[in-house]
């Protein structure tokens, strides 16, 4: 299906060899970016793309560009915890499940935090039991839904309850986090520039691209990420007997890596905000499902991509500078984000009857 | 084998799908009582009852109402998480035409402004129904985009104040009594008297049912599944905007940003509690009413007990933990093979182990066979 197929575009001027050939590549390269799996990726593209034409042609200055590094620095100084949320979701959704409980989970990890450190634990002790607490949460929707057949909406509901009721007990006002090293890893960042173009790659950040970079692994080049879409695909498991995979705990085990991805997203806010609070982070798993939607992966499982989440996450915190630079309130953001959700399940959904026919 | 029909009845309450529910809300009414004695007692007073009774069943009245609505859509395979922000737009609306009107003490202007409130929530109902059943997006994605989307309309609306009205018809609505009843029970039971005769006296709830067992079977069979299916949204759009007026009438202010926050999760809890599936298929309203009174009473039970409410959640992810894992197959054939090993003698401690590592092995298979 290769030549007849894709030759039918016509080559341009000088049909030599080595145009045709480069042709024939150009042709090849647009075949793949338009197949129903990748399409959803290329509209997320062709979004941020867009948005940023856009931006560029309305906030530009004559002395400074919108589109620039100190651009997305910024936007991944403000989103990092959320890429971290939304990277372990994909895991969730691409098996067909969701988690609702992270939000919570941030929240209650913020508190944690902020109430262990003035005790004089130490850091080391402070951070991974942070984020072990997400992965225990983790693991109970997990067990609740791999052992007892519960509807992963409703485990996850009961984890969000439990974690937002923990949270409650252990503070309902918000704690400020005074600790020296703390603040140290919070405010390290590596900066780059000068003037009013300086921007900077801090400790977030960092943390963010490496659960990226890991997932991304994980999910692209391991039995396990191939198990992952294969539970997704929903018959039963028979697609990845067949091809040679067992199931086994993989649907547990999705759901603690979102729990962990949840701790390690509580640490980041807490750098962020520096400070815990019970009522941080309602609606973030809203955030973090919409961002993987919009990434291009499908809530009904089996399809996706982590890079798209990064995409997702990059258009959602577009969408907010976007907003900011409007001078609109903030609620206009939900609306919007509304807006391009619609559009997106709309593509997907185009996407999928053409599958069909 | 022969069963007493004693046994019989004890199998048939025991195997009852509400027997754990029940057992849930009567456990709580009597801890409370327990707590502090006269909890269940009910006076009357200038021709009203009152008494924490009928205090809860007024509280119940708003997540009942939105649980009716879920339930008929959970019924279809689908879910609903938009009616928190629908509460809210159609708060919003009926409290902004009231300021907006001059006689706003007058019966017919309340009239006006509820239809109106209910209007615009049938519309929401609607455009999530279109999407779900024309569109043919996933329920839970789609009614999102209005989740995300609608509290940002809500505050449109409302110009992001919290408008506040005076206007005694419409408090009546949240905190009048008729017939010694609080109007919100009265409004609570009317819909589900109605519901339940539209939805089981009719083929109406088969239909539901066999739409969320099977959709292109069910259309196969003759079923106008699109229609039904967008009605079902329909309905728990209005259903929705009842309730977000129902439940700001007491204060009449439409604080945009809180109004209905998380109410589609108390919702989808009551349906739960009442035994419903998540995945569709059959679904029960009268377990729902259970679902409601269950979720009420842990509330009052938080207050009772003299506990900051903020640990209400905590309760809430108790019981629905409890519930849901006392309902899943699994337990019940590990309960019923561990029963089984004992009676035939086997040494009480191998048949746990064998039955607990047999049923994690394979818990989809049992998961085909229920």
């Amino acid at each position: 299906m290769t030549a007849p197929t894709v030759t039918t575009t016509p080559a341009p001027q000088g049909a030599g060899s080595p145009q045709r050939s480069w042709g024939d590549r150009a042709a090849k390269l647009w075949h793949r970016m338009t197949t129903p799996s990748t399409l959803p990726l290329m509209g997320t593209l062709v979004t941020l793309i867009l948005m940023l034409v856009i931006g560029q042609m309305r906030y530009s200055t004559e002395r400074r560009d919108f589109v620039s590094i100190k651009l997305f620095s910024n936007l991944f100084v403000d989103n990092s915890y959320l890429l971290v949320l939304a990277v372990g979701m994909t895991f969730v959704i691409l098996t067909g499940g969701i988690d609702l409980s992270v939000g919570a989970v941030v929240a209650l990890v913020g508190l944690v935090i902020a109430t262990l450190l003035p005790t004089g634990l130490p850091l080391v002790i402070v951070l991974p039991l942070a984020v072990g607490i997400g992965s225990l949460f983790g693991f109970m929707i997990g067990v609740m839904v791999h052992y007892f057949s519960i509807q992963p909406f409703i485990a996850s509901l009961a984890a969000m309850f439990l974690a937002r009721g923990l949270a409650n007990v252990v503070s309902v006002q918000s704690v400020g986090i005074d600790h020296d090293g703390f603040s140290a890893l919070a405010g390290w960042s590596l900066k780059f520039g000068e003037g009013r173009d300086i921007w900077k790659i801090n400790s977030s950040m960092l943390v963010a691209v490496a659960v990226l970079a890991v997932a991304y692994l994980l999910l692209h080049h391991t039995r396990f990420g191939r198990t992952v879409y294969g539970v997704g695909v929903g018959d039963r498991g028979n697609a990845i007997q067949l091809m040679g995979l067992n199931a086994g705990r993989t649907t547990l085990w999705v759901y603690v890596i979102s729990g962990t991805c949840a701790g390690i997203s509580g640490v980041l806010f807490a750098f962020y905000t520096k400070s815990g609070f019970n009522l941080t982070g309602i609606g973030m798993e809203l955030d973090a499902i919409a961002a993987v939607v919009i990434g291009g992966t499908v809530l009904t499982g089996g399809a996706g991509y982590v890079l798209g989440t990064f995409l997702g996450v990059t258009v959602y915190g577009l969408i907010q500078v976007m907003i900011a630079r409007e001078g609109l309130d903030s609620w206009w953001t939900k609306v919007f984000i509304g807006v391009v959700l619609l559009a997106f399940v709309l593509l997907q959904r185009a996407i999928a009857r053409k599958k069909v026919r | 084998m022969t069963t007493s029909p004693v046994q019989r009845i004890v199998g048939a309450v025991w195997h009852h799908r509400l027997f754990w529910p029940v057992v849930a809300l009567i456990v709580l009414l009597l801890a409370c009582q327990i707590n502090s004695p006269g909890f269940l007692s009910i006076d009357v007073r200038n021709g009203a009852l009152f008494g924490q009774p009928i205090d809860i069943l007024r509280t119940a009245a708003t997540p009942l109402l939105l649980a009716l609505g879920m339930a008929l859509v959970i019924a279809t395979a689908g879910i609903d998480l938009s009616v928190g922000a629908v509460m809210a737009i159609s708060l919003a609306v009926s409290l902004t035409y009231l300021q907006g009107s001059a006689s706003a003490g007058e019966v017919p202007t309340v009239m006006a402004a509820v239809a109106l409130g209910i209007g615009v929530a049938l519309l929401c109902g609607m455009f999530n129904g279109f999407l779900v059943s024309v569109l043919g997006i996933q329920p839970f994605i789609a009614t999102m985009i209005l989740m995300v989307a609608g509290r940002g309309i809500a505050m449109l609306i409302t110009q992001a104040q919290i408008t506040t009205v005076t206007s005694a018809p419409f408090k009546f609505i949240g905190s009048g009594s008729v017939f010694g009843l609080p109007t919100p029970v009265v409004i609570a039971a009317v819909v589900f008297v109605i519901v339940a005769v539209i939805v089981r006296r009719t083929a109406l709830g088969m239909m539901l049912e066999s739409i969320g067992i099977n959709r292109e079977a069910s259309r196969l069979a003759g079923v106008n599944s699109r229609g039904i299916t967008w009605f079902a949204y329909a309905l728990a759009g209005v259903l929705a905007g009842l309730a977000g007026i129902v439940y700001g009438a007491p204060t009449m202010a439409a604080d945009a940003n809180n109004i209905g926050l998380m109410k589609e999760m108390d919702a989808i809890m009551c349906v739960v509690l009442g035994g419903t599936l998540l995945s569709g298929g059959k679904f029960y309203l009268s377990g729902t009413v259970i679902g409601a009174l269950i979720l009420t009473t842990i509330e009052r039970a938080v207050i009772i007990f003299h506990l900051p409410s903020q640990i209400t959640p905590l309760f809430k992810a108790i019981v629905i933990i409890a519930v849901c894992i006392a309902q899943s197959p699994e337990l019940r054939t590990w309960l019923h093979k561990a029963g089984g090993r004992m009676r035939t003698k086997t040494p009480p401690s191998a048949p746990s182990t064998t039955a607990s590592t047999s049923s994690a092995d394979d818990p989809r298979k049992e998961v085909a066979v229920s």
